[in-house]
């Protein structure tokens, strides 16, 4: 899976991002796209979590998990950060590459970024997580997650600036405003230091954005973990 | 003293399928307690209700003085619990398995580092501990998931079928390490089909079928209480004059005797280690000369069959 996505990835670099530039008319597309394409591509690998839930009900992992002596907010908490985990260490190297190609010039934001970046990653797996006990089936979450990876991510500033997304149409452009996976593309140009195709002037609003993001799916996962799991809704 | 666990009303459903329904128990503290009953029986939804694992339909249970729906962290503080089907996790050695679980129980680096080489050697399973689980026998993965809750050593241990796919030796260490645990104070919960199991290790047996406890009380008294199930066959040398047979007839605990093949007789009784004895003094004054003796107890089959009018394999089979 790790090779598939990295020779997804730097074909995206390698080939779409190159020609892509070539026809957008924008001042630094390439880098743009970049480092929008690291922040899709960690928000991929930090939902997967979702799947292993299914593999972990199937294999009866689940019972074993609930009868921990842990509370269940540190067993979701826990997953979500070990989701969020592994995700960067999948995304580790093609974040790598991706850094060498954009380069960094302010280590210090890159710094914070990178601590937002985390918060994403974690956000994602509690989302994740959350969507996976709910639904209860990996055939639709499997479907679900497939339409919400072409929502999220064409609804956000991870490929285009957030200027042409309100152009092509006002309502595009306000679900791309509440969309975390703008804030931490939003973040990673800022902390890279592509300044010039920012959307959000001030950093702290995305940063919040993720902030809120992560806390909102780690409070509904503990819940809907204590409500549907615990009650045996799993079986 | 309080009982350790207490279960009033527990009952879970699954839609409409009622697997546990308004079970009543108390569990002494440092006891262990069979819980015998075919598959089906829902020995298994009560352990994991006990476990927090999954919540009841109706009615609760205090483990430790803490009520299972309200205090399910404390619950789960107290017990430590081996699993039917063992649970592997995404670690793949049953090293790495034994240790991650000593860890998430608290045990220090040091403590643990001992503590799992010991449990795994008394297991037979150091040889195999960097092995690849999925790599192993049933019989192997049982032992990593008894080795969670022996290295654990919780404060209420619940073992589901312990000795499944174990061969006979394997089963008599286990065995004993259980009674070990006991023996340091942990109380033990033990969901088995075996009887032999359940007989040999349980202070009380609780049988279940269809989701309801028929039964629970110390395996002897439960063999005790199958009116004339203890058996006694005494041949003699010659045939008994019919006025011994009525002697033996008057000793209360005799409920009925059966001449076979002449010399032959077959007495159904209760408590046949009180009243032997007196029959033995009996056919001695009558100057009977025996020329064997053999007696049988009820097992704890015989209780089942006593109780739900089946035998443990015909309510597997879903009989009744």
């Amino acid at each position: 899976m790790v090779i598939m996505r990295a020779i997804w990835f730097v074909s995206q670099i390698a080939f779409f991002g190159l020609i892509a530039s070539r026809m957008v008319v924008m001042e630094d597309y390439f880098r743009f796209y970049v480092s929008g394409l690291s922040v899709m591509t960690l928000y991929s690998a930090a939902i997967f979590i979702g799947f292993d839930i299914y593999e972990e009900a199937e294999h009866g992992v689940f019972e074993y998990l609930l009868s921990l002596p842990v509370s269940r907010r540190q067993l979701v908490l826990g997953r979500s950060i070990g989701g969020g985990l592994r995700a960067f260490i999948y995304v580790g190297p093609l974040m790598c590459i991706a850094l060498y190609v954009v380069g960094i010039t302010n280590p210090l934001n890159f710094l914070v970024a990178l601590f937002a970046l985390f918060l994403f990653a974690f956000g994602v797996s509690g989302l994740s997580i959350t969507l996976a006990v709910v639904i209860k089936s990996s055939d639709r979450f499997d479907i679900l997650m497939g339409v919400l990876d072409a929502l999220i991510v064409r609804l956000s500033t991870a490929m285009y600036p957030l200027s042409f997304v309100k152009e092509a149409n006002p309502f595009y452009g306000w679900i791309a405003n509440f969309n975390p996976v703008t804030y931490a593309s939003e973040l990673f140009r800022w902390g890279v230091g592509i300044e010039s195709a920012l959307s959000f002037r001030n950093p702290l609003l995305p940063l919040l954005g993720i902030v809120l993001f992560f806390s909102f799916f780690i409070f509904l996962g503990i819940m809907l973990y204590e409500r549907t799991i615990e009650g045996g809704g799993w079986r | 003293m309080p009982p350790i666990i207490r279960i009033e009303n527990l009952t879970k459903k699954f839609g409409k399928f009622t697997a546990v329904d308004h079970l009543n128990l108390e569990v002494e503290e440092g006891e262990i307690l069979g819980l015998l009953g075919p598959n089906g029986a829902g020995k298994t939804t009560t352990i994991l209700m006990l476990a927090t694992v999954i919540k009841p339909t109706e009615g609760t249970a205090y483990v430790g003085g803490y009520d299972i729906r309200k205090n399910p962290d404390k619950v789960r503080e107290l017990l430590g619990i081996a699993f039917q089907e063992p649970k592997m996790l995404w670690v793949s050695t049953p090293w790495d398995i034994v240790n991650w679980h000593a860890k998430i129980c608290g045990l220090s680096t040091q403590e643990r580092k001992r503590r799992v080489r010991e449990v795994l050697e008394a297991l037979d399973m150091w040889e195999y501990r960097h092995r690849n689980v999925h790599a192993l026998s049933g019989g192997m993965r049982k032992r990593v998931e008894i080795a969670k809750v022996v290295i654990q050593r919780p404060k209420i241990a619940i073992v589901d079928e312990p000795t499944a796919q174990i061969d006979v030796v394997g089963k008599h260490k286990i065995w004993r390490m259980l009674r070990e645990l006991r023996e340091e104070g942990t109380t033990i919960i033990l969901a088995t089909n075996e009887l032999y199991e359940a007989d040999m290790l349980s202070d009380r047996v609780g049988i279940m079928h269809r989701g309801k406890l028929l039964v629970c009380d110390t395996p002897q008294r439960l063999k005790d209480s199958i009116i004339g199930g203890d058996v006694v066959e005494i041949q003699f040398e010659a045939e008994l004059s019919p006025k011994i047979v009525e002697k033996l007839g008057q000793f209360k605990e005799v409920v009925k005797i059966t001449k076979i093949k002449g010399s032959t007789l077959r007495l159904y009784l209760n408590r046949v280690e009180e009243v032997v004895p007196k029959i033995m003094s009996v056919l001695m004054i009558e100057g009977a000369v025996i020329s064997s003796i053999r007696m049988s107890e009820p097992s704890l089959d015989d209780v089942f069959a006593h109780y739900t009018g089946l035998t443990l394999e015909e309510a597997e089979k879903g009989g009744g």
